[in-house]
């Protein structure tokens, strides 16, 4: 296999940052990197002068040895010292000397393909690269210990069991079936749905963990836009003046509270606006709007926020500290510059987009396709129910038959032999 | 070797004249080529070793399937009819399925007869002995006379009669069924050229003398009054006997429990393994042991005999165990027995170590059709017969082989179950096998496969004029339907049928999507499709009621088919790191010809058989 780099680690601000080279010559790249014709042993870390064309740092470099490695092939690990500019020396230098950049998810891929792991653990162990916050770590880490797999396989049973019924019905018409052989589909189905849908609404939070909840903070100029989101973020990532306007493109910053990430949106001030530059920057105040999952509609006592939306949102009244009476009920008080009310605004944003809390123990769909697998099984099921009374049998057991497949993508179970073993386990047939 | 000792030179030869070798014979010689039939016995030709029937769920679409393609199995059934019925009727067209009691006596004249009477085909009553190999290539039998015949293929049929050995209580005696003699020989002969063999076992219930139950104590069981056939051939046949329904009894229960332990199945007298399909009665009662009373169906075995089959009651208790056991059934009180009822061990082979045509993958021209393969039931063995004929005849004559998908038959299910999946018990056809059962119904069987019969020369001019002017009715019908009708014709059939009256037009065929009218209203109401037949009107009605479902299903096939037809090239799995273990071995044993065989093998998960794709991809095979 051609040899991969790509940075180990979160992007960003770190102590350390880990390149990771996986590939047939991944040994022969330390060898030239370090300037060290060294035989490594394997899983040893050694420390060791890295060249780069404009620098030399000091890392700990270790070689794994194919198979006992992440992707199962010759992998070696450089740890440098932590900030984007020298890592990306690093893996300069590693491409020079033959690697090619690793795609999004390659490692993962190779170590799927080399069976390290299963497909639910390589897109569960996407999920934890991606992961930020705690509680997107332990979503992830509940999907790859397979609980996922176990839940999904435990419908796929119940399925089974009304599938087995019913084809012991159709393929044996004229056995006796005693009534407890017999048993309410329909109701089995109605439990089996809400607990699907139960599964959807709940990847709702995955996706928010996995994704963080976007705020969007919207407003007319000067109302502070920029002063609540550095408050929000303690922060001073936005530019704060007195002028009107001095927002132009959009801020982005993020906090963490309760273990989920909160994407702040920063808008231009949204008004009637002949600057063009500051034009572009309403425009692109307002598609923000069309992503975000909860908008933070900004007033003053001067102005009052004009910007409409079909979001969830919260009435915001900033620089309350200019007033004496706070009664409104339809505004949530704060004074951004005074850090008055904030921490109870992060409980208020919390509360509106995040339902039912987050519990590590609970199973999160993060995964767009088993969502998607998830939603087509559900609705396979209710198209039974619409039509179970006005069809027959052999339509309602494929619809079943087609909703238990898709399940079985997540699971990893597709062999249909499941069913006839249960016919014959449960009925008491044959001539 | 093949020298002096030579008698005479064929293009094939069948080995066994069961429901598997008949057609084989059949299909080869209609196919031209000069052939010859062994058979232990004359007398066992077609014999309908077990129950006096012919079809039930599956195994109808199987035996019509066999028929579309210019098999004999529908045709001579046909000749034997004693009772038909539609199973299923109520609960969906693709569940519906023929099944018929026939005589069995009658069953067996009409195909030897037929089979005496076909051209390029010879029958000799001898056992083969020694399957005649040279380079990895079928070159002729041997008898155990010493009689060498040689050719280019051999198709082995010989059903359970391989080292077969019947089994009654403490009783065992190597023989087939029926005191029909055992094939002794031939197992070595297999296993000598490489092939496993291993071991199964059925059982079947007692005959017992109709003049001796009381009928009174029975629920009667009617055919149903139907205009239809097996064959496509015939348009109806008559009900000539009826069957009875009765139920064991919790005494009879008590019996069989008191004396399990004489059960060989349960002292360990027996090894082979047996089907889940026909569990005998003492494995039922064991199994099921909260179960107060079971089922049993009384069939006549023929109009020429007073013996009648106990389905439901099969068997291998001791001889006086039996004689106690039957006559705890209520209206058996004085029945008499006049066969016991047993179970049959046999010698059969792994039908993975076969290709999809039903060859050896070891051995060249060597093909295997039957309960050898490890199916049970007639219509499966014809199934299985008819393909091994056609293909012995296209490897014979230089052609690619004649392989049906999953998609197009039973038969395509039934030979890529059994050449893909490892089977541990004796194989029975269920409509909850075949994943497109909307597809496969008993009524399309000719509409699917008679053209591709043709195409491959063995639907003969008479069944292709049917079939022909059969498609054009279809079409005639069809333009029939387009009609427009303006509501104000539609309100007496609407009203009448409690149908939401239309505001517009509809066509004939709009009409027939109302749930509550079918193409029967259409023709009652409009006077029209005179001198069609119901069973056709039934055809067009179930295409039109169904179409968005069969569509799905069509929709489903295309998406199947970008990775079930990918060819997998002769890898060594064993190497193939990312494959779990258990994948890699069944991979390495049953060498699957394609992505999708690969993906029905059990114990290959979806991400190993994206594994596979991904190594195809990087390999450049795709």
């Amino acid at each position: 296999m051609e040899t991969i780099v790509a940075l180990a680690t979160p992007a960003g601000n770190s102590g350390v940052a880990v390149i990771r080279i996986s590939g047939d010559n991944a040994k022969s790249i330390l060898q030239k990197i370090i300037r060290e014709d060294l035989d490594f042993e394997p899983r040893k870390m050694y420390l060791k002068n890295v060249y780069t064309s404009n620098l030399v740092d000091k890392c700990l470099v270790v070689y794994f040895a194919s198979p006992n490695s992440f992707t199962g092939e010759d992998v070696a690990e450089i740890q440098s010292h932590g900030g984007y500019f020298l890592a990306q020396q690093i893996i300069k230098e590693c491409i020079s000397l033959g690697c090619n950049m690793a795609t999004a998810g390659e490692f993962s891929k190779r170590a799927f393909i080399n069976g390290k792991m299963s497909i639910d653990q390589a897109e569960g162990i996407m999920d934890l690269i991606n992961a930020e916050s705690d509680a997107q770590a332990k979503v992830g880490s509940t999907l790859m210990q397979g609980k996922l797999k176990e839940k999904i396989q435990q419908y796929q049973n119940n399925l089974t069991d009304m599938l087995a019924e019913i084809e012991a019905k159709l393929d044996y018409p004229e056995y006796e079936y005693t009534s407890d052989e017999s048993s309410d589909i329909k109701e089995k189905l109605k439990d089996l749905i809400s607990s699907l849908d139960g599964l959807i609404s709940d990847s709702q939070n995955g996706l928010i963990i996995k994704n963080g909840v976007k705020v969007a903070i919207v407003g007319a100029p000067n109302v502070g836009k920029s002063s609540l989101l550095n408050a929000l973020t303690k922060s001073n990532k936005a530019i704060v003046t007195d002028i009107a306007g001095t927002t132009r493109d959009i801020v982005e910053a993020e906090y963490e509270y309760k273990g989920i990430i909160f994407r702040l949106f920063d808008t231009a001030g949204i008004h009637d606006s002949d600057d063009i530059v500051e034009k572009i920057g309403i425009d692109r105040a307002l598609s923000t709007l069309e992503n975000v999952d909860i908008v933070l509609r900004v007033s003053t006592p001067d102005t009052t926020c004009n910007v409409e939306t079909d979001k969830p949102y919260i009435n915001v009244f900033n620089k309350s500290d200019l007033l004496t009476s706070k009664s409104n009920q339809d505004y949530f008080f704060i004074s951004a510059i005074n850090n008055e009310n904030i921490d109870a605004l992060k409980e208020e944003i919390f509360n509106q987009t995040v339902k039912e809390g987050i519990q590590s123990d609970k199973l999160y769909l993060t995964n767009t396709r088993h969502i998607d697998c998830v939603k087509f099984a559900s609705s396979a099921l209710k198209n039974i129910l619409d039509i179970f009374d006005s069809t027959t049998m052999d339509i309602v057991s494929s619809e079943l038959k087609s909703a238990w497949s898709i399940l079985g993508e997540i699971s990893g179970i597709t062999s249909d032999e499941a069913i006839i073993d249960k016919i014959f386990s449960k009925f008491c047939l044959g001539k | 070797m093949i020298t002096e000792n030579m008698i005479n030179n064929y293009d094939a030869i069948v080995i066994g004249s069961g429901h598997a070798g008949s057609e084989a014979c059949l299909a080869l010689s209609r196919l031209g080529k000069k052939t010859l039939l062994t058979t232990l016995n004359l007398d066992s030709i077609a014999f309908l070793a077990c129950n006096p029937s012919i079809g039930g769920t599956a195994k109808g679409q199987l035996a019509g399937e066999v028929d579309a393609l210019g098999g004999e199995m529908g045709v001579n059934a046909d000749k034997a009819i004693l009772q038909l019925r539609m199973l299923n009727s109520g609960k969906g067209p693709a569940v519906q399925s023929l099944r018929a009691q026939v005589d069995k006596v009658t069953y067996h004249t009409e195909m030897k007869r037929t089979i005496e009477k076909q051209e390029n085909l010879d029958i000799l009553q001898c056992e083969v002995s020694e399957i005649l190999v040279e380079n990895n290539k079928v070159i002729g039998v041997k008898t155990s006379m010493g009689e060498i015949f040689s050719c280019s293929a051999v198709v082995v049929a010989t059903g359970v009669y391989l080292n077969s050995k019947i089994i009654i209580g403490d009783f065992t005696k190597n023989t087939g069924p029926n005191g029909y003699e055992p094939s002794t020989m031939l197992t070595k002969s297999l296993m000598d050229l490489g092939i496993e063999i291993r071991r199964f076992k059925t059982g079947t219930p007692a005959r017992v003398d109709g003049k001796s139950i009381d009928y009174t104590k029975f629920e009667e069981q009617p055919g149903d009054d139907l205009n239809e056939s097996f064959s496509h051939l015939k348009k109806s046949v008559k009900n000539k006997r009826v069957c009875y329904l009765g139920y064991t009894s919790t005494e009879m229960h008590d019996c069989i429990r008191e004396n399990i332990d004489r059960a060989p199945l349960y002292s360990g007298k027996i090894n082979g393994i047996g089907p889940r399909y026909c569990p005998s009665i003492e494995d039922k009662i064991m199994r099921f042991s909260d179960k107060e009373r079971h089922q049993l169906f009384l069939e006549p075995e023929s109009a020429d005999t007073d013996e009648v089959y106990v389905q439901g009651i099969s068997s291998s208790m001791p001889s006086d165990v039996q004689r106690k056991m039957y006559r705890l059934i209520p209206g058996f009180e004085n029945v008499k027995i006049m066969r016991f009822a047993y179970a049959i061990e046999y010698d059969c082979i792994n039908a993975t170590e076969l290709k999809n045509n039903l060859e050896s993958k070891k051995i060249d021209g060597l093909f295997f059709a039957g309960q050898i393969n490890g199916t049970s039931g007639y219509e499966e063995a014809a199934a299985q017969g008819i393909m091994a004929g056609i293909n012995a005849e296209r490897y014979i004559d230089h052609l690619p082989p004649f392989i049906l998908g999953r998609d197009q038959a039973y038969i395509g299910v039934l030979i890529d179950d059994l050449t893909t999946k490892d089977i541990i018990e004796p194989y029975r056809m269920m409509t909850s096998r075949a994943e497109y059962r909307l597809i496969l119904r008993q009524d399309n069987c000719d509409i699917r496969l008679t053209q591709l019969g043709r195409d491959i020369g063995l639907v003969d001019d008479k069944r292709y004029k049917i079939f022909k002017k059969k498609l054009k009715t279809i079409k005639e019908i069809h333009l029939v339907l387009d009609t427009m009708k303006n509501p104000s014709s539609l309100t007496p059939l609407f009203t009448a049928k409690n149908e939401s009256l239309p505001k517009s037009g509809l066509t004939l065929r709009e009409c027939i999507k109302r749930n509550n009218i079918t193409i029967f209203d259409i023709k009652e109401y409009f006077n029209l499709f005179d001198g069609v037949t119901d069973s056709l009107l039934e055809y067009v009605n179930t295409e039109i009621k169904y179409e968005g479902y069969i569509k799905k299903e069509f929709e489903q096939i295309e998406k199947a088919k970008k990775t079930e037809n990918i060819p997998l090239p002769n890898i060594d799995y064993s190497e193939m790191a990312g494959l779990r273990l258990e994948a890699r071995q069944k991979l390495n044993k049953f060498k699957p010809a394609t992505l999708g065989q690969a993906k029905r093998i059990d114990g290959v998960s979806p991400s190993d058989i994206n594994v596979l794709l991904v190594y195809l991809k990087m390999k450049g095979f795709i």
